[in-house]
């Protein structure tokens, strides 16, 4: 049975959840810092044990989790200022541009847009990408973002091939069975989706001011 | 904290605030989606929490190990 907006208003959310048990960690600890006598009795050293050592260790841990859930988040990534124009790109009024169409028509998760594309769909990718995150941070605030900003490496099939592989418009298409040799190019990364011509209206930063931007409606 | 508070009580004080500190940072940093916050909660609030969750563990230790007569010589 679908529960009604009363009963939904009720669930707290899990970053809501996350802030009461920082907030209750606090104040424990402070009660153990004030009153330190409490740990001479055996409940008290049971109690000084959770509050210093077991609350501050789950705490760290979830906070770490909502953290790393928040860098996968299009607005994580276009806090930086040399983000933004591919973040208007996103709203590039043209289906040819491939990622507006992707974020526009909900193919990727519009909250999660940068992430979904430009992960690597390996193991370990996610890792390796909040590692080469971590530099981005760096380049943002110590040595300086090159601009225009480049892919450490080719953009590669793997990641379209993701979600687009077993797709019916992707294996049956015209274009990509009109050679037998094509279909298997593209899984293998010989052909590039979007540097091989057929798919190259990607970002395009450098034209963005001629072209129009869709309005999301409210 | 005064002079006759066993030394115990003072390193229970000082992890403490540690840990106050590093949840603070870190309950400041959730407000946020932004790189300064996340590196905020990770080095910052994390150095802090680490601390005195360190500090707190070997004070346990030290109590349970206290210091021999060889050992101050």
């Amino acid at each position: 049975m679908p529960l009604s907006p009363k009963e939904h208003s009720i669930t707290p959310d899990p970053k809501t959840l996350l802030y009461v048990l920082i907030g209750v960690s606090i104040l424990m600890v402070a009660f153990v810092v004030a009153r330190p006598v409490i740990t001479v009795t055996r409940g008290g050293k049971q109690l000084a044990f959770v509050v210093l050592f077991v609350l501050p260790v789950v705490v760290a841990f979830m906070g770490a989790a909502a953290q790393m859930r928040r860098t996968e988040q299009t607005e994580f990534c276009l806090s930086c200022h040399v983000m933004e124009p591919y973040g208007r790109s996103l709203r590039v009024d043209d289906p040819t541009y491939l990622p507006a169409g992707h974020f526009q028509n909900g193919r990727i998760p519009r909250e999660q847009a940068c992430y979904t594309c430009h992960t690597d769909y390996v193991l370990y990718g996610t890792a390796l990408t909040k590692i080469r995150g971590l530099r981005h941070v760096y380049a943002q605030y110590v040595s300086g973002a090159q601009n225009p900003i480049r892919l450490y490496s080719p953009y590669n099939n793997r990641e379209c091939l993701h979600c687009h592989a077993g797709a019916r418009s992707f294996e049956e298409g015209a274009v990509h069975n009109a050679d037998p040799s094509i279909m298997a190019s593209i899984k293998s990364n010989e052909l590039s989706c979007v540097s091989s011509g057929c798919h190259a209206n990607v970002h395009d930063i450098a034209h963005l001011g001629e072209l129009k931007l869709w309005e999301a409606p409210q | 904290m005064n002079a006759s508070e066993p030394h115990i009580h003072r390193r229970l004080r000082v992890s403490g605030v540690l840990i106050i500190l590093g949840l603070s940072v870190e309950l400041l940093s959730l407000i946020r989606t932004h790189p300064l916050a996340f590196l905020g909660f990770m080095f910052i609030g994390g150095g802090f929490l680490v601390t005195g969750v360190v500090l707190y563990l070997s004070s346990l230790v030290s109590v349970a190990h206290p210091p021999s007569s060889e050992d101050r010589i």
